[in-house]
């Protein structure tokens, strides 16, 4: 506690304003300003352990090295304007590689969408002509016309003992289910899909 | 001065920038925002319609409006030689589009011209309507800068006319009209929803602009208890003979006698929802829901299976049955003239003679006979609740009937059932005697695959596990020993059957002189398994239930086929028919 009242007066030019208590033990039950006055004392007795305390706040150098200073100072403004003008030239610079970047990708997705859209209309034709092709009407009305007859009298042969069941007679053409009657059961989607044996 | 001046202007541009920034600031972003983004509808899909074995019946579809800016086809132009150039251009434009649809390329300019002319600024009309993927792929390819496409949601019907008439259609706005697509229209029907997004110069949606502002929500699938392969042949095979018989319209119920699945109803004529307008308005709906009628000698079984079930019978009791009966207020016969019948109820069944089931119900009172047939579900609508499903009628003033309908009502006449309630007769029947809940829908069946809107399971028992396989039996007398056994044997099989010639009303009160014939069955009959149900009406060409024969026959031995029924590997038992 008390080394840090003694070094106070010190990094803290204007003295009083940072003042909390007494310094270095000195009249002790002085006011503010006498303080003051006991601090700028401790400073211009103390030189050396000022400059190594606190090199940047140094009234005494200001005032004493003018030159100097200005040649020191110069150049970290240069560098340190080169500095920001670079920052902010790669900001820009990204920045306008990232709008390249996501412009580039929303045309991507765009074209991924309407690839997408258009591969989904392909399902939806496909889905429904293979829906068309496959419904029984179709498939019985190929399957007769190319040959294959359902026999409306069906024989079984029982596995135990090897009994026919039935009387065994072969079906005639046009005796199937649709037969010489046709198909029965309309349906439209099939206006105009020809036969396999008709193609 | 200067200074004023300043603060003049000053001045100024804060009120402005106030007006601006704080007064105005909520419409001019709002137009902004209209610049920029662009609203979406995104379309829900309604559910589709399968069979139960996974076929699909009915099926949602995009289909295309291709609509056309007419003031960009044939507005105004700054010279007569522009427009006539636009003019021609436009022309040689519709004829590329009418070679693809079919259209008269005139009608398409036509309807350009006469937009224009009405309003010139007229940016708006239809091209062509509902025109499928193929089409609109085509049309889009020609890329003519007035034409412009609209999606919107359609239903197409993969198989036609199979199930046609219990799938139901849809009307030009997908709006449910009939069938399932009606009754179950809760579970299928899906809601639009709408996304809006910022757009470049160009159209291009700009990265994270999307807004979802509802989301769509598709519906859900209905799954049917129809087999879709069954239900073609016997709307086939169905078909074919009411053809060859010039019945008016028939049906045929395959139902499941363990669950009271329907496997296959078919209507003839039948629907092609694809073409509604193919068919007459009275043939869309499905007869065997709607159109109850007086089901005549198949009703016998429920009399004799109450008759055995209360202890009133046996197949062996024995009855006198004569050609006519002329009681007070009654006068009935049997189809044809024969003297007085020393007959058992087996053997009342076996001929179908009306006045021994008269005589027989009668052990019977009113009262007890309406309770079986309340029990058995008559009178009710089935649990289906098909649209438009009839619930039947049993006869005025029930069970105070008059003299006449009395003793009708015991073998089928003075009351009316639909298809599916006799069919539900059988299936009870074969079932010892637990009538199962009639179901056409499974469920409806969530994008998830969780299933809800199961059918009911709960069967009651109508009457006993021995009345049913009794009655059992004696129908397997009838299928062995009836005019029709030849007809409608199927070697392996033990089946149980009734036929059922129904005189019909006139619709004055009066009987018609033409006959709804039927045939209800059993197979195989030592443990029933499915029931096979026709009727044909009025078929001129073979005027009594022969005419079901063939169709009972190669149903229900496709039936057997289908479902792999093993052969019976026993005799029908022999009950005798009179003594």
């Amino acid at each position: 506690m008390s080394s840090s009242v003694a070094y106070s007066p010190v990094r803290r030019p204007l003295g009083a304003f940072g003042q909390t208590g007494p310094a270095l033990g000195a009249s002790a039950s002085g006011p503010a300003s006498a303080s003051a006055s006991v601090a700028s004392g401790v400073a211009v007795d103390l030189p050396g352990l000022d400059t190594l305390l606190d090199p940047f706040v140094q009234p005494i150098r200001r005032i004493s090295i003018v030159a100097a200073r200005a040649n020191r100072r110069a150049r970290p403004k240069v560098f340190y304007a080169a500095v920001i003008v670079a920052g902010l030239g790669v900001v820009m610079l990204s920045q306008l590689m990232m709008s390249i970047a996501l412009s580039d990708g929303a045309y991507t997705i765009n074209r991924l969408m309407s690839d997408q859209k258009s591969q989904a209309r392909s399902i939806q034709a496909l889905t429904e002509e293979l829906g068309t092709l496959s419904s029984p009407q179709n498939l019985a009305a190929n399957a007769e016309s190319l040959g294959m007859v359902q026999n409306t009298n069906p024989v079984w042969l029982r596995m135990s003992d090897g009994a026919v069941i039935g009387t065994p007679t072969a079906a005639a053409p046009g005796t199937g289910a649709i037969g010489a009657a046709g198909s029965q059961v309309p349906n439209e989607l099939l206006t105009g899909i020809p036969l396999v044996t008709g193609q | 001065m200067a200074m004023v001046l300043i603060a003049l202007f000053v001045g100024l541009f804060a009120v402005r920038l106030f007006d601006l920034q704080v007064v105005q600031a909520q419409t001019l972003n709002a137009a902004a925002e209209d610049n920029r983004s662009v609203p979406l509808k995104i379309l829900g899909m309604r559910g589709d319609i399968y069979d139960a074995t996974g076929v699909v019946l009915a099926h949602s579809v995009l289909r295309y409006d291709i609509t056309a800016s007419p003031k960009a086809a044939v507005g105004p132009s700054a010279t007569p030689e522009i427009a006539a150039a636009k003019l021609a251009e436009t022309r040689a434009d519709a004829t590329r589009i009418a070679a693809i649809t079919g259209q008269n390329p005139d009608d398409i300019v036509a309807a350009l011209t006469d937009a224009v002319a009405a309003d010139s600024a007229a940016d708006y009309a239809y091209v062509v309507k509902q025109v499928d993927v193929e089409t609109f792929e085509a049309i889009k390819a020609l890329d003519i800068p007035w034409v412009y496409y609209e999606a919107h949601p359609a239903r197409t019907y993969p198989d036609g006319a199979v199930a046609g008439n219990l799938v139901g259609y849809v009307g030009a706005a997908n709006e449910a009209q009939a069938g399932v697509e009606l009754s179950e229209d809760s579970c299928l029907a899906a809601s639009d929803g709408t996304e809006t997004y910022e757009r470049s110069e160009d159209g291009v949606r700009i990265p994270g602009s999307t807004v979802e502002t509802v989301a769509a929500v598709d519906g859900s699938d209905v799954v049917l208890t129809i087999d879709a392969d069954l239900q073609w042949f016997v709307q086939q095979t169905l078909a074919k003979y009411a053809q060859e018989y010039g019945a008016g319209w028939g049906t045929v119920v395959v139902q499941e006698v363990r669950t009271g699945k329907l496997l296959a109803v078919a209507d003839y004529p039948s629907v092609d929802p694809n073409n509604v307008d193919a068919t007459a308005a009275s043939d869309a709906g499905s007869r065997a829901f709607t159109a109850p009628f007086e089901p005549g000698s198949t009703f016998k079984t429920l009399t004799a299976a109450s008759l055995i079930d209360s202890g009133q019978a046996t197949p062996l009791s024995h009855v006198l049955a004569p050609y006519r009966i002329t009681d007070d207020g009654v006068d009935i016969n049997d189809s044809e003239s024969h003297g007085t019948w020393r007959l058992t109820l087996t053997g009342v069944l076996k001929e179908s003679s009306n006045t021994g089931m008269s005589r027989l119900g009668q052990l019977l009172s009113p009262q007890q006979r309406l309770d079986y047939m309340t029990a058995f579900h008559l009178g009710t609508t089935s649990e289906v609740g098909f649209p438009g499903e009839e619930p039947g009628y049993l006869g005025d003033n029930a069970p105070d009937w008059n003299a006449q309908t009395d003793y009708a009502t015991t073998f089928g006449q003075g009351l009316t059932t639909t298809a599916i309630q006799t069919a539900s007769i059988y299936q009870a029947i074969g079932n010892g005697g637990v009538r199962m809940p009639v179901s056409l829908v499974s469920g409806c069946r969530a994008a998830d695959g969780t299933i809800t809107d199961a059918p009911a399971t709960a069967g009651s028992q109508v009457v006993s596990p021995q009345a049913a396989r009794e009655t059992v039996d004696m129908l397997e007398n009838v299928a062995t020993k009836g005019w029709l056994a030849s007809r409608i044997a199927i070697p392996g099989y033990r089946i149980a059957t009734k036929t059922g010639t129904a005189q019909h009303s006139d619709g004055n009160g009066d009987y018609a002189d033409t006959f709804n014939v039927s045939l209800a069955g059993l197979a195989p009959a030592e443990d029933p398994q499915y029931v096979v149900s026709v009727s044909l009406g009025d078929p001129v060409r073979m005027n009594n239930s022969g005419a079901t024969a063939p169709i009972f026959r190669e149903v229900m031995a496709q039936v057997l086929k289908q479902f792999q029924v093993i052969p019976s590997g026993s005799s029908s038992p022999d009950i005798d028919t009179d003594w």
